[in-house]
């Protein structure tokens, strides 16, 4: 990763922290299906995209899997899965609605499949600040049952211009250039990942992960984020 | 150096909510995958096998193991370029990752077939 400016994650550092506040429930409580059923390979489907970022499909797909292993999931290779999926007619997501999954089993020893939905992907370019405001739906379902066993709905907002890290014109001047530099594209995935790892925050942590099956009594946020 | 810094400090306040991470080793992976898609690029996709060869490299070195998927995605882009060491790969994923035995057997006769 490399970063010129150092604000754009000091301030994902306080979103993040902030997602500690607010009515809490534990994470057994909330998905007590996670701890019954105990996934522990994750298929991970292309998102659906209902924005008009033709791009936030390639985005988001590069940074979901890493967030998932780090909470202790297999997770089959995206590269691989995509092309299997577009042999199988099985590569748009929406077609699959609410079609049993246990073929997702029976082929790939998929556990789970996690369903993602980008329903904002928005950039905003502006003098003063650049934003990137991203919304997301997930939905973790089992292979065996069918049943939804861990959700989330969330938005993060991203600022992505750093400029105020100095003062007057020169400051403004500088966090313009800062601004143009993190526009592009390849900056976007850092981004992506931390919201993912945002995301899976709520997540019971699976079988790689030395609390697993301990983590039941953690406190997370009611409604999602 | 300046990027470790709110890195850390990220990493710090999480670990207020999360339990501690696994350690695994990603190197420049996402970063080179994308460009790989959107670029297709003879140079983004021998970076994008660099970074695979790096996290297999430095995982080692560091005493972690390979992230899940990434000896499979290596063996899978052998496999494309034509490369005998595939199979290697293949079976360096089963070995670390037993519950990954029935996906790879599928990667493998798909690339039998011809198709993807």
């Amino acid at each position: 990763m490399t970063h010129r400016n150092v604000l754009p994650l000091s301030l994902f550092a306080l979103t993040l922290a902030a997602g500690c506040a607010g009515p809490q429930i534990t994470k057994a409580a909330k998905f007590p299906l996670m701890y019954e059923e105990k996934p522990r390979t994750i298929l991970v489907l292309p998102p659906i995209n209902s924005t008009t970022a033709a791009d936030a499909k390639g985005y988001y797909a590069t940074t979901v899997s890493s967030p998932l292993a780090f909470s202790g999931y297999y997770v089959f290779p995206i590269e691989v899965t995509d092309d299997i999926l577009k042999s199988q007619g099985l590569y748009d997501t929406e077609m699959i609605g609410d079609q049993p999954l246990n073929r997702f089993g029976q082929f790939f020893g998929a556990d789970a499949v996690l369903f993602t939905h980008i329903r904002k992907w928005n950039k905003s370019y502006m003098v003063i600040s650049s934003t990137l405001t991203v919304s997301v739906d997930a939905k973790l379902k089992s292979t065996k049952t069918n049943r939804i066993l861990w959700e989330y709905s969330g938005t993060i907002v991203a600022d992505l211009s750093g400029n105020s890290s100095g003062g007057g014109i020169g400051g403004v001047i500088a966090g313009a250039i800062v601004t143009a530099i993190n526009s592009a594209t390849a900056d976007y995935v850092p981004y992506a990942r931390l919201a993912n790892v945002q995301m899976l925050q709520s997540m019971p942590v699976g079988g790689y992960h030395p609390k697993s099956g301990q983590d039941g009594d953690e406190k997370i946020l009611e409604h999602g984020r | 150096m300046r990027l470790l810094c709110p890195l850390f400090l990220a990493a710090v306040l999480l670990s207020g909510c999360v339990s501690k991470p696994i350690d695994y080793y990603y190197g420049n992976y996402e970063k080179t995958y994308y460009h790989s898609k959107k670029d297709g690029t003879p140079s983004s996709i021998a970076k994008y096998k660099d970074s695979l060869e790096d996290i297999i490299k430095t995982s080692g070195e560091k005493g972690l193991r390979v992230p899940p998927g990434i000896y499979c995605e290596y063996g899978y882009l052998l496999s494309k370029q034509g490369s005998p060491d595939a199979d290697r790969y293949f079976n360096l994923e089963v070995t670390t990752y037993p519950e990954s035995a029935r996906f790879v057997a599928l990667v493998r006769s798909q690339l039998k077939q011809g198709q993807p």
